[in-house]
């Protein structure tokens, strides 16, 4: 169970909940249920190559639960677009996908650095990425935004010189039942 | 989900069939199993890319496409021919001639699809702009590509081009024109395609959102190429005097298709071979692509020439084909006809609708439930994707098993394995 009020001060937290599913959201991480099937998949730092097979996976999965294609296109951009981020500015980390019967909670756990200012990061054309990351095609400072678009809800909390988590809900219905 | 019996123009020779797995193995969509050694195509899954066909070395996979006799049905016979046909002959055999030679098929008319490149291209590139909010815009004119769309990426089912594919519109506009010209009845004229590969046999007989009667049978390259070098010969002492179209020929080759719909504000992407283009079709779910506006998808290597039909090698044909484009002057074309046609809507398609195969069950909760299953299964098995149960991966047997078309007794390696620890310690049994 997640504690909110815990979070400890230095711990920059940043929340995003689409209109309408605020109720469904806060009841679905205060209760923290078993996932009935989870995907794992690691993120090696700047392996460009692997970087997308994570996301892939979950597409396909979800493709063999039924769910509806606009529904899954929202996921496969949102997955994409952290899976990237996540071996392009971080040490390297993991994607967790958590299924549920009404949702997919996708969990990307990196190794650092953290996030030195997030309000900062959601704006669209602001980026951090390195020239190496960018003569790749990526970094264009899209990637936070676009998550955000796509996500039901979003919760990112990272912390400077240390580890960010960014987390991200996406109902297969769209009233969220 | 709907029972509707899908056509296939692949056949399975049972007697020729080893049940080796070799088609298995490289089935994009999963549709062949081996059961009781012979293979099995399941018509759902199955999107007529031809590449069991070229993976099976004992011709027991073979493409369907109709008898050339089918023509004497009708009182006014055309042929419309994929560009393709024109990158097989040697390059001592000519445009002219290899285009005569069809008319001595029998048929009374021949036309070719490069005849309406130029018209497509204008057609293809006002669509785009006139759809700026679906990107990238996918060609439509791949069988193989609609249908892949269709059962494994649904979500793209709007962004492909809804119009009729060049040979379909021709046919359109020329049974409209020669019932006009000679006077006769709709089914007085025969129309037929002849065609580089089996998908399109499949999109003759099974169109994906036509309104309206379309062709009247389809022939393979292959098929008329024999009897079409026999005319040749006797062609070449005397070449005829007739209309070519080679600066259309473009069609055949998908990247040299995208340059031409590539200008100042519409960049397109060409892609080929069935293994690219699910990759690509992939990121393009993910709006990776989202830059472009165009995607030229074909399923086969460099394009039509790579069809299974074909007699020549790809790249040699495309080699060819790239001479002509270089080299030939075209024939008028009136394109004014065809465009009053397109106004009146005539070459529209109806929207396509998903044919999900993935799914493995209509209910969520229930497909939860098996996908939860599957991963049990799936630990038990040894992950060698050996295909010697006769599913492509350890994965679809899971797959299977959950569906209840297979049971854990059909992996080889298991049952080895058992049968090993058995004699190991026979009491245990």
């Amino acid at each position: 169970m997640r504690d909110f009020a815990a979070a400890r001060s230095e711990m920059a937290e940043y929340w995003h909940i689409r209109l309408g599913l605020e109720d469904p959201v806060k009841k679905f991480f205060s209760q923290a249920p078993e996932a009935d099937v989870t995907l794992e998949a690691d993120i090696p730092e700047k392996d460009f190559n692997s970087a997308g097979r994570g996301s892939a996976e979950v597409k396909n999965l979800l493709k063999r639960l039924g769910v509806d294609p606009e529904v899954l296109r929202r996921v496969a951009v949102a997955a994409y677009e952290a899976e990237i981020n996540v071996a392009a500015h971080s040490l390297g980390g993991s994607m967790t996908s958590n299924i549920h019967p009404e949702l997919i909670h996708m969990v990307f756990q990196d190794n650092g650095p953290g996030i030195a200012d997030i309000e900062q990061a959601m704006i669209p054309g602001f980026s951090t990425a390195d020239e190496m990351v960018r003569e790749l095609g990526f970094g264009a400072g899209l990637g936070l935004p676009n998550i955000q678009k796509n996500a039901d809800a979003l919760h990112i909390s990272s912390e400077k010189g240390d580890s960010t988590c960014l987390e991200i809900i996406i109902y297969f219905k769209n009233d969220g039942q | 989900m709907d029972n509707k019996k899908y056509f296939h123009a692949l056949q399975i020779l049972e007697d020729n069939c080893t049940g080796c797995t070799a088609c298995v193995r490289v089935c994009p969509t999963e549709a062949i199993r081996v059961r009781d050694r012979k293979a099995h195509i399941d018509p759902n899954r199955c999107v007529d890319c031809g590449e069991c066909i070229f993976a099976c070395q004992f011709h027991a996979i073979i493409p369907r496409s109709d008898p050339l006799d089918l023509i004497h049905n009708f009182k006014y016979k055309v042929a419309i021919i994929s560009t393709s046909y024109f990158g097989q002959f040697t390059e001592d055999i000519s445009y002219e001639v290899a285009k005569q030679a069809l008319y001595e098929l029998g048929f009374d008319d021949v036309q070719e699809e490069a005849m309406v490149t130029e018209f497509m291209v204008k057609v293809i590139q006002n669509y785009i702009r006139a759809n700026r909010d679906k990107r990238p815009i996918i060609s439509s004119n791949c069988p193989t590509v609609v249908r892949l769309i269709q059962l494994k990426y649904p979500s793209l089912l709007p962004n492909l081009f809804h119009l009729e594919a060049p040979m379909s519109i021709l046919t359109r506009y020329l049974r409209e024109k020669i019932q006009e010209e000679k006077g006769l009845k709709e089914d007085d004229i025969g129309i037929f395609l002849i065609v580089p590969c089996a998908a399109h046999v499949t999109a003759v007989h099974q169109p994906e959102g036509a309104y309206k009667h379309l062709q009247d049978g389809a022939f393979s390259i292959g098929m008329i190429y024999g009897k079409v070098r026999e005319h040749i010969k006797n062609l070449q002492n005397n070449p005829p005097q007739i209309a070519t179209y080679p600066k259309g020929l473009t069609w055949a080759l998908s990247g040299v298709q995208a340059e031409l719909v590539d200008c100042e504000d519409i960049r397109a992407l060409s892609v080929n071979g069935v293994e690219n283009v699910m990759e690509i079709l992939s990121r393009v779910e993910d709006h990776y692509l989202d830059q472009y506006d165009y995607i030229v998808m074909r399923s086969c290597t460099n394009g039509c020439v790579g069809g299974c039909f074909n007699v020549e090698n790809p790249f040699v044909a495309m080699s060819r084909i790239k001479k002509m484009i270089k080299e030939g002057e075209n024939g008028e074309v009136d394109i004014h006809e065809l465009e009053e046609l397109y106004d009146e809507g005539e070459f529209d398609v109806a929207p396509l609708t998903p044919r999900p195969i993935m799914e493995l069950d209509t209910d969520i909760k229930a497909a939860i439930r098996k996908m939860k299953q599957l991963n049990e299964i799936l630990t038990s098995l040894p992950g060698l994707n050996c295909s010697a149960c006769g599913s492509p991966s350890c994965y679809a047997l899971a797959e299977d098993i959950v569906l209840g078309k297979a049971t854990i007794e059909d992996c080889v390696v298991l049952l080895k394995r058992h049968s090993k620890e058995d004699e190991q310690d026979p009491q245990q049994k």
